[in-house]
């Protein structure tokens, strides 16, 4: 694999996690209840420190690659 | 901030998202590495933060407190239409704001840590609530403080020249310090009573 592909699947794996942890978030704040709370917090919160986690991890595990190296040179 | 802003934010913070695991290639030039900091990052932290203040707000709403059963009989004494029932002569003449009348009182007037021991009070609350059993009458964790009362009524014309309350001056002094109780017996003595509300006549509120 390379590390392309690796911070490529890492970058979708926490945006997936990040994104499911908004919308439970999002829920929990149309929902009236004592519980939502708990939602926001226990769950929407959880997931989303996962994700971003997950993004942090992938950012300081990136080593580039040579060919990354001539692609970011060309950008 | 007003729940529809934060469920903006968070809608945006998705879309963004969901540009970068559509085209993760973009985050090759910086442009697109800038942006999945932000979408991955920085937004989503933000809107967690306001998502929080949001529900902390939230729960300071009487409905808020009176959604759990247990809680009814605290609710109907509001309406109770008799001024010695000090919870009700407070909300009925607007002494406290009335959609927050039950955090008013019962939240700790202590620099920080009244709303956040509140909150951690609200979910031992909700263990009770779901996963035991919620004691008959309930009771406070400690005997009324009279900060709680204080906070609005210290300097007030009525509380300083009270003709008990400046009995002795040693009333005041005990008033102040906490030593007497604003709920003593004697005193302000009749708060939610709830075991007699099936005994009084109720206030109906002009629509």
């Amino acid at each position: 694999m390379t590390q392309t592909s690796f911070i490529t699947k890492k970058l979708r794996t926490a945006g997936l996690l990040v994104i499911a942890g908004l919308i439970v978030e999002a829920l929990s704040l149309v929902w009236n209840h004592p519980l939502s709370f708990v939602a926001f917090m226990g769950i929407g919160g959880l997931l989303m420190a996962a994700g971003i986690l997950w993004y942090l991890w992938a950012l300081v595990s990136y080593r580039p690659d040579a060919g990354d190296a001539k692609s970011a040179a060309k950008n | 901030m007003p729940t529809v802003v934060v469920l903006v934010l968070l809608a945006l913070t998705v879309i963004f998202i969901g540009i970068i695991i559509a085209r993760p290639e973009i985050t090759a030039a910086r442009g697109g590495k800038v942006l999945a900091f932000l979408a991955l990052f920085i937004f989503p932290v933000f809107g967690g933060l306001l998502g929080l203040e949001n529900h902390i707000e939230r729960s300071k709403q009487t409905s808020f407190c009176l959604s759990c059963h247990v809680m009814g009989d605290y609710g109907r004494s509001l309406l109770v239409d008799d001024s010695s029932y000090i919870p009700a002569a407070h909300y009925q003449n607007n002494r406290v704001p009335r959609d927050e009348a039950c955090y008013t009182c019962h939240t700790d007037y202590t620099l920080y840590s009244g709303a956040v021991k509140a909150k951690l009070h609200g979910l031992k609350h909700l263990y009770v609530q779901y996963l035991g059993t919620p004691p008959h009458p309930i009771k406070l964790y400690s005997p009324y403080n009279n900060r709680e009362c204080l906070h609005c009524h210290l300097g007030a014309r009525s509380f300083e020249q009270g003709a008990v309350h400046t009995a002795d001056a040693q009333t005041m002094a005990d008033i102040k310090s906490n030593k007497l109780s604003c709920v003593s017996s004697g005193c302000h003595d009749t708060v939610h009573n709830v075991t007699q509300l099936d005994h009084v006549k109720y206030w109906k509120p002009v629509q």
